[in-house]
This record gives C-alpha cells, structure tokens and sequence, in this order.
C-alpha cells in the first residue's frame, strides 16, 4: 500500500522541497531536485523488480468517500514499466537541464509532472484518474510557456486547449458511462473494475467514442495532432523528452487500461476503424516529417508515425501486437527522448534548428554525430535495436490478428511502408546536419563537441536501445501479464 | 544440440570481429587510431580459421541448427536466436571469410594516412560481421537482422567521403533503395510468421514439405524475389550499386564480392525450398536474372569509370546468378557465387591500385593507359581475372558461369538466346577495359604528369591471392557439392531430405564441365566478346571516343541505363514532392491552419462576447455545458 503512494507522492513532495530549497538559491534547487528524482527512480526500479521475479499486481483500496469516489490504485507490468519510463526520463531530463540557469519553478515543475504521470499510471478509480490526468497539463503549461523558445506562449495555449477539449470530452464519456452504470445497477462507483460488464444501454458507444476522442488527441490519432508540432517544437529540451517520451503514451496507456476492457465488443466492432486510423498516421507522419526543415518538427512528427505503430499493434487485440505495442512505448520514449535531448545540446550551442543551418558536425562534433545515428537508426527500426522490437510485433500482431477485417494486407503493408518512409525522413536530415558542408553562415562553428555530462545521460539510452533490442524478452514478459485479458 | 555443445568456433566467429569492434573504438580510436586495423586483422585470422573449420565440421557431415536463446515471445508468438552451421551457409561464409580477410588487409594499406582511418575500419569490420551473422542465422528474422546491419554498415562506408556530395547521394540512394527492398522482407517476414507460426528454416522447410502453408507460399516467394532484388542490384532495383563505388575501393570490393551483393542470392537459395514449389516463381526469377545479366552487361560496354565498369560487370554476374537458382541449378548458383567472389574482389583492388598509382579513388579510362609495363603486377592480376571473368578455359569462371550458360542454352527460350550474348558481352567489357587500361596509350587519353608505379608489397600480395583463387576456385567445386549434399541432408533431429530442387534423383548439384567443353559454344561466344574488344580497343583504337563524339543521344541512352535512371529519380523526387505538399501545403497550411484559424475566429467572437459578459472563462463554462447536454442526452437517451 505505501509503496504505491509513495511513488506519487515522493515526487510532488521533491516539487515542494524544490520550492523550498529554491529560497537558499538555485543551486540548491537543482540539487534538490536530482535527489528527489534519483529517489524516485531507485523506488520506481525496486518496485519494478517485484514484477520481474513473478507479481502480477499489487492493489490499494479504500472506502469510497462520496458518489462512490474511492482512493484506489493498483499496479501491474504496463503500469510499473510506465512509471518507471516517467522516473527514468526525470532522472535524465534534470540531468541535461543541469547546465540551464533555471529558477526553482522549473525544476519542481518536472517533479510535479511525474507525480502525476504516476499518479494517471496507478490510478484504479476514473474519478482518481481524471484527476490526476488533468493535473498532467497543468506543469507542462508552465514548462512550455515559461522555458520555451520564441513562439512558447502561443504553443502553450494552444497545447493546453487542445488537450483540455480532449479532457472534457473524456470527463463527460466518464460522467455518462457512470450515470448509466447507477440507473442500470443503482450503484454509484467510479471503480474501474466494478464498472468492467456493466450494463450501459444505448450510451456504450458514446462513452467509447467520448473516450476514444480523449485518448485519440493525447496520442495523437491524426487529424487531432496539430497541437503536438507546436508544443514539442516550442518547449524546452526536457520538456519536449517529457512530452513525447511519457505524456502522449497517456492517451495509449487510457485505450489499453479504460476504453478497451470496459468495451471488449466495440473494441472487436471498432477495430478496423482504428486500425486504418492508425495506419493513416503511420504513413501521414511519415509524409509530414519529410518535408520538416527544423530538426524538432522532423522528430515531432515522426512520433505521430510511430504512434501509429503503437495503436495498430493494440487494436490487433493479439497477444504480440498488445505486448509490441506496450514496449514501443516504452522503446519510443528512450529512443525520442534522445532525439530531442541532442537537438536540445545543438540548439544550446547554437540557437538554431534548421536542418539547414547546420553542416559537417560530424567532423567537428563525432560523438554528436555518433549518439545521433545511433538514435536515428533506432527510431527508424533497425533490428537489433530497441524501434524494431516494438514495430515488428505490433506489425505482426496486425498480419495475425483474428479481429475481422484486420487480417486484410493493407494494415500491413500500410504499416510497413511507414518503416521504409521512416528512413526516407530521417537519414537526409542526418547527412544534412553531419554529412554535408554548412552552407551560408556558419553556425556549425559554434558547436562543440558533447561533454562528459552529455555523453554519459547518452550512453545510457543508447545502452538500453541496445539492450532491449538484442534481449527483449525480460521486457516483453513483465508488460504480457497486464495485457493478457484483452486478447482475442 | 545445446547451447553448452556448441564448439568454440562458432563462438570466435563472433566474439572475435565484436571485441575487435569495441576495442577498436574504446581503447585503439582514442589512443592510437592508426592502429586500429591491428586486432581487426588478429580477428579476420581468428575468423578465417573458425570458418574453415567449421567448413570441415560440415564436411565430414557434422551440420548443426541450435537455438540459443528467446529473442521474443508473447503467448503463441515466439522468435529465437540460434545458429545454423550448414552446407550452404558454410559453402558462402568460406569464400567471405577468405576474400573479405584479404580486402581487410589490402585496406590497411590502401587507407593508411587517411583521416578518418579507424571509423573506416570499424564500420568495415562491423559489415564483415553482419554478413557472418547472415549466413549463419538459423531464422528469418534474425537474417533480416543482419540484413539490415549489412544495409547501414554499407550505408556509411559509401558515404564515408561525406563531405563529397556525389558520396551523400549514394550513400542514400543505397539505403533508401535496399529499405524499399526491405519493405518487401519485412512483409514476408510477416506473412511467414502468419502462415507458419515460427521463423526457423528447417521448420518452414518441414512444414512446406508436408504440404502446409502452400497457399500463402506465392505471395511469400515474390515478397522475398522483391527483396533479394534490392539486395543483389538486380532488376528494377538494381540502380543504387553502380553509385555505390563512391566509397574507397576496398569497399568496393568487399561490398561487390563478398559482404553485402551477395546476400540477397543467399536468401533465395535459403528460401529455394519456398520458392521451388511455386511452379511461376523460378521462371521469374530466371526471367529477371536474365535480363539483368543482359541489360546491365551491354551498359558494362558503354562506361568509361573503370569502377563503374566492374559495378555493372556485378550486376550481371549478380543476374547470372539469379539465372541459375531460376533453371533449378542452386549449387550452380552458390558456386558462381563463390567464383565472383574472387575475381570481382580481385579485379576492384586492380582497380585500386590504379586509383592508388594516379592517388585519386577511381579512374576513367581518358586518364590511363599503356599501364602494362608500369604496373606489371597489377596487369598479371587483372589479366587473369579477366580471364576467369570472361569464362576461359581453365580458369575457375570457366567452370562455374560456362555452366550456367550451358543450363540456359539447353533450357532455350529467349533465356538461351540471351545466355549467348551475356557470354560474349561479358567478354567484350572486361578486356575491353582491359586493354585501354593497360594496352598502348591512345591520343584521347590524358598524358600524366608523373610516373604510375606499383605499390607495396601489401598493396599487391592480397590481390595476387585473390587472383589465384580467381584461377583455381574451381577445384573447390566437388566439395562445395558435398558441402551442399550435407548441409541439406545432415540435419541432426531427424530432418528429412530438403524439399526443393536439391535432391532430384540424378540431376547433379554442380554439372560438371570437361576440358571439351572449351571448345563449345560459350567459348566461341566469349572468343567474339575478346575479339571484338581488341578490335575496338586496339585497331580501330580511337572507335570510343568516335561513337561517342558521333552519337551524344546514344552515350546519354546509355549513361541513363535506357531511362531507368531517370524514371526512377523522377519517382524519388515525386515522393519528396508529394510528401512536401502534404506536411507543407496541407498539414500546416490547410489543417492547421483552419484550425488555428477557427481558435483567432472564437476568441475575436469571445472579446465581442467578454464586452457583454465577465470575461472569457464564461465562454468556456458555456461551451462546456452544451457540450455536456448534448453527450448525457445522448447517453441516457
């Protein structure tokens, strides 16, 4: 019971310790804030362990307290390897933030967005998880529009409208899917697992398009994803490894763990829609991200196309498509979080973005040029690294998949032009920015090659991209368990 | 077999070109980068030995598939990783381990003062590794692993001059035409794992032998064609590998010869079992090896980089290959394979030392000539690999493409018909580089300033090897054959006989050519290609640059490969356009726009509004309400 509270709330208490620490000076913010995230990482791993020798799930209850509201969270593999992503990428944000001279707001704002991100992980009763999804946008607002570049206050706005139809949409889904399981059972609760089979009537598929539009923009299912360009671009290094690394798998995490168990019918029924929703966003984001000239957008748009992966491989509903489509989550937020971690160390360096504006680095900065397309090769799904696990199980989830209709080839071969688009957008940015001589004003003159700080939060990624990729199966067996009800 | 039974061997054949890798790039790169070469050349030995005895092992009928591990595995899903030590894969890795050893050490001494000297070699060492991995995978989607390796190694070896624009572009255009490739592979790999539930050859091979899954085999066949046809340059994919010399010259021809072309053959006659007993399938691939052969060996003709030359020369003994597995002749395949591999390695590092002599990395033939009393060596060594290239008699191409030409002209058709002109053309090209290489200076081609020279020793031995092996690989020949004889039978477990063409009764795994055979057709065809090149080169000496001066519409037909360069550069640049107006014009214009549009629009109407009520946040209270009656009207309708 305390371990699961305590993985939300050591997080927002290291918020308000940096606050705290904040009056004796940034230093100490900062310092307090790689503490309190190495702490959370540490409780997040020493929970995880648990589920790699065996548990299935740990569960905390309480009473309900008023219209059937209960303190419930519980745990399981999915859950755990999320919040574990969220500690890890804190750790690793706060550890490339390290050079920013960045008041204390900043650093408490990263550890109040994990306590949430936790807290959407565990959450076990849809009140509980509204409000902890909610409680998502608020510190990301502030870091987008506060430590964003230019254009940050027009993305943050558009950010937090955006995802906030999004969240109305999903409350009111909530509030009609709770109305109609009282008037059919006489029973208020917002118990995720006792509202599982309840009787809805005719409002089953609205709820579960309510939820679908709420979780669709978070991921985002094209054509909702026009807020995610701006609000990547615009946000601060970190916060753009927070965005796409954690907070779009929200919108997956939801789909797995609310629309899908509470509506297995419209789930089989719906599938086909999604899927070729998905696949127009495996494709869609790939066409998009080749005509990208900035270097965020191109990264931006390229997690639309492996979202798409993602979604395809779950609504396969087969056993390696949900697994594949768990552990890209995971694959994606390591791989993109350097991604954007290295376009974060070029613009700090030299204050542009533009593939354009750069040229030859890979003579002037070779561990840049070395992290980068070893990133790169991961994201387009070279096998042997961590992209390809994922995508190959969910594409082959979807060529497998017993779900009528899916099994038609053009989810598959829609899927797999988007690998082969995938290098289409990826590697000519790289030859651009390493390969081919700068032209213009030299901007290139200004980078430096990686420091140790950078290259050591670097190797660390690429060493799990190497890891998973090579040895999936650990992975693979701590998120099956989660997954295992929903498979057809 | 267990993990625990496995021999050393197969463990060297890793662990040495791995801590090769890393303690080139984590100790040698840093500390001394001009000695990164040295443990890479302790590793290619170490894997020369482990080949060649594990060769033995398969010889003496000790052939073995293991599982090592779980790769990954969901309820009901599951790939391994294993290794697979058989006939055919032994019969490759022999031949890739030897040449590409010797490119190794030519490049050490082919690079030596270059800048980037130890990535080059790193990356070179980690493509030698990725084809070993191929051919000793025991599942297809630990090929594809490997496949993909042996695609980025390439990738950055031929862009290794990247701050050369034409490098960049080729670099690309490898990478993006075998990811096109891919498309196809990743797609069977699918389909198969669909169809047959696991990814094991010998599994697929049992289960396709008992007759199941033979519906989804076409499909299956012609995804894998697609692939391999990225992966050998053959047709309509073949255009990235004659762009492709843009890397130094020893990537040439480890690329050409051993690590990277032949990978896609392989993968055919891996998947012959499949693929032969779809009735069409060998006929398509005869038909595309055919024409690939033809077509690029008539360009072959028409180049003047002497690079260039060589690339199109693969391209056709890439399709002559392909001819082969398409007539049945899988050992026929295999062993041309072999044979290529040591005339082509030979005759790009030939190309190298010229490069090296005149210190640029190719050559045209304006640029030299007479070369035969400089580079004496050189001239011995292009000679009789040109020789072996050509098929003559008694030299090893002999043996192994006269054969395959033989098999086509039996199988007549068109396919025979072209089975001449390959032999004859294929002739015509090598000695006609041959001989305004090396054979009296023309008044077209460009005096020197300074005296070509041979090189060292290092520049000439590995190369002399090559040649030799290019003259002799056929004695090799009957134990190839029972390489593949027990490579398909000695499965331990059990197996069955290989389904496929392998084990009809009386047909040979490698016909068998004799003394009189030299003196049949395929030698009168490749006698008229010789005669006709000396014609051409060194009686009507300046005939060359005379047609091309006469014809500039014919030299473009032909420097544009008949327009298929041309079309398929307009197709790249359709898709990049395509994908400009989508993510530009629409994505951003358009949706977003309309979106950030209807955002100014309600917020213009919202200040209206805010004059009237108390502010914004009212607006949104509003709009939430309507919204919220009209979804709980609909849901508790």
């Amino acid at each position: 019971m305390t371990s699961l509270t305590l993985l939300w709330v050591l997080p927002l208490a290291g918020a308000a310790a940096c606050l705290l620490a904040g009056r004796a000076g940034r230093g100490a913010a900062k310092a307090c804030a790689l503490l309190f995230s190495a702490a959370f990482f540490a409780v997040s791993l020493a929970v995880l362990a648990g589920f790699l020798h065996g548990e299935s799930a740990i569960v905390v209850g309480g009473a309900p307290w008023a219209f059937g509201i209960s303190y419930r969270l519980a745990a399981d593999g999915l859950s755990m390897a999320l919040i574990t992503l969220t500690s890890f990428l804190t750790l690793i944000c706060v550890a490339a933030s390290w050079k920013l001279d960045v008041s204390a707001a900043y650093w408490a704002n990263f550890l109040a967005l994990a306590s949430a991100l936790t807290g959407v992980f565990l959450a076990r009763d849809l009140f509980l998880f509204y409000v902890f999804w909610e409680a998502t946008l608020i510190p990301m607002f502030f870091i987008i529009g506060l430590w964003g570049s230019d254009n940050r206050r027009h993305a943050a706005v558009k950010f937090f409208l955006f995802t906030f139809a999004g969240s109305i949409l999903m409350l009111l889904a909530l509030l009609a899917l709770v109305a109609a399981a009282h008037s059919a059972t006489g029973v208020w609760t917002w118990d995720l697992d006792a509202l599982k089979g309840a009787p809805l009537g005719a409002a089953a598929p609205w709820v579960f398009l309510g939820l679908l539009l709420g979780f669709g923009v978070k991921i985002p299912i094209v054509p909702m994803h026009t807020w995610l360009p701006d609000a990547h671009t615009e946000a601060p290094a970190a916060g753009s490894v927070m965005l796409a690394g954690v907070m779009l798998k929200m919108g997956l995490y939801g789909i797995i763990r609310v629309a899908l168990p509470l509506f297995p019918a419209y789930a089989l029924s719906w599938a086909p829609w999604l899927a070729g929703l998905a696949a127009i966003n495996a494709v869609y984001g790939a066409l998009c991200a080749m005509a990208q000239t900035d270097l965020k957008r191109l990264v931006a748009y390229s997690s639309i196309a492996h979202l798409g992966f993602c979604v395809l491989g779950v609504v396969s509903l087969t056993a390696q498509g949900l697994t594949g489509g768990s552990l890209q989550m995971i694959n994606h937020g390591i791989t993109t979080g350097a991604l954007f971690l290295l376009v974060g160390f070029l613009y700090e360096r030299a204050h542009k973005r533009g593939v354009s504006d750069f040229g030859g680095l890979a003579a002037r900065a070779p561990w840049m040029a070395f992290f980068f397309g070893f990133s790169i090769f991961a994201s387009v799904g070279l096998p042997g690294l961590n992209g390809f696990v994922g995508e190959f199980m969910c594409l082959s989830g979807i060529a497998h998949s017993s779900v009528p209709l899916l099994g038609v080839p053009f989810f598959a071969v829609a899927g797999v032009a988007g690998v082969t688009l995938a290098a289409a957008y990826a590697l000519p940015a790289f030859q651009a920015v390493f390969w081919a001589p700068e032209g213009g004003a030299s901007v290139s003159d200004h980078v430096t090659d990686l420091d140790l700080r950078e290259k050591s939060i670097l190797w660390t990624l690429c060493a799990l991209m190497l890891w998973i990729g090579l040895s999936p199966q650990g992975w693979l067996s701590v998120l099956e368990p989660a997954i295992r009800g929903l498979v057809r | 077999m267990t993990p625990a039974q496995v021999p050393v061997a197969v463990w060297l054949l890793f662990a040495a070109p791995i801590s090769a890798i890393l303690f080139g790039f984590f100790v040698m790169r840093p500390l001394k980068p001009e000695w990164t070469h040295w443990p890479i050349l302790a590793s290619c030995a170490v894997v020369v030995a482990a080949a060649f005895s594990l060769t033995a092992r398969v010889l003496g009928g000790r052939s073995f598939d293991v599982n090592l591990y779980r790769w990954a595995a969901t309820n009901g899903w599951a790939v391994d990783a294993g290794i697979r030590i058989d006939g055919v894969g032994m019969a490759v890795l022999s031949m890739v381990a030897l040449v590409g050893s010797l490119i190794h050490v030519y490049a050490a001494a082919y690079m030596r003062g270059e800048k980037g000297f130890s990535r080059f070699f790193l990356v070179f060492h980690l493509f030698f590794l990725a084809m070993i991995g191929l051919l000793t995978a025991n599942n297809y989607v630990q090929l594809y692993l490997f496949w993909e390796l042996v695609g980025v190694s390439s990738y950055l070896l031929i862009g290794y001059w990247f701050h050369k624009e034409s490098a960049r572009k080729a670099a690309l255009k490898a990478i993006l035409v075998n990811r096109v490739g891919d498309f196809g592979f990743l797609l069977a790999l699918l389909y198969i794992l669909a169809t047959f539930k696991v990814s094991h050859f010998h599994l697929i091979y049992l289960q396709v032998s008992a007759g199941q899954g033979l519906a989804a085999l076409p499909v299956i066949g012609l995804l894998l064609i697609w692939a391999a046809c990225a992966k050998s340059a053959q047709f309509p994919l073949y255009f990235w590998l004659p762009d492709a010399m843009e890397g130094p010259t020893p990537t040439s021809a480890l690329m050409h010869a051993a690590t990277m072309v032949t990978a896609g053959v392989f993968l055919l006659v891996r998947s012959w079992p499949l693929i032969a007993v779809v009735p069409w399938l060998p006929h398509l691939v005869a038909g595309i090896g055919a024409f690939t052969a033809l077509f690029a060996g008539i360009v072959a003709c028409t180049k003047k980089d002497l690079k260039r030359i060589l690339a199109y020369s693969t391209v056709s003994h890439l399709g002559l290959m392909m001819l082969a597995l398409g007539l049945g002749q899988v050992g026929l395949a295999v062993f041309h394979l072999v044979v290529h591999g040591f005339f082509k390695a030979a005759l790009f590092l030939c190309a190298g030392n010229i490069g090296h002599a005149i210190h640029k990395p190719t050559a045209d033939v304006d640029e030299v000539g007479g070369w035969r009393k400089a580079m004496p060596v050189t001239y011995g060594i292009f000679l009789v690999s040109s020789l072996s290239l050509a098929g003559i008699w008694p030299l090893a191409g002999f043996y192994s493409k006269d054969a395959i030409l033989d098999a086509a002209r039996r199988g007549g058709g068109w396919i025979g018909v072209a089975s001449l002109a390959i032999g004859a053309l294929s002739a015509f090209y090598i000695f006609r580089m041959l001989f305004l290489t090396f054979h009296g200076d023309r008044p077209e081609q460009q005096q020197l300033s300074h005296h070509p020279h041979e090189g060292t020793l290092d520049f000439v031995l590995p190369v002399a090897l090559l040649a030799a092996g290019a003259a002799f690989a056929g004695l090799w020949a009957p134990h190839l054959e029972t390489l593949l004889v027990y490579g398909w039978h000695g499965l331990p477990m059990g197996l069955p006989n290989m389904p496929g063409t392998l084990n009809l009764p009386g047909s040979p795994i490698i016909p068998r050519l004799d003394w009189h055979d030299a003196l049949g057709v395929g030698s009168l065809m490749a006698a008229l290609g010789l005669a006709g090149a000396y014609y051409l080169t060194m009686v009507d000496q300046s005939w060359d640059w005379r047609w091309r001066a006469a014809s500039p519409l014919l030299e473009s037909v032909f420097e544009s490969d008949f327009g298929w360069k041309t079309l398929m550069d307009a197709i790249a640049s359709g898709t990049v356009s395509f994908a400009r107006v989508v993510g530009r014009t629409f994505d951003k214009g358009w949706w977003d726009g309309l979106i950030e549009g209807t955002a100014t629009a309600s917020r213009r109407g919202a200040d209206a509004l805010a004059e009237f009520s108390q502010g914004r946040l009212n607006d949104y209270l509003w709009w939430m309400a309507a919204a919220a009656a009209l979804l709980l009207g609909g849901a508790l309708r």
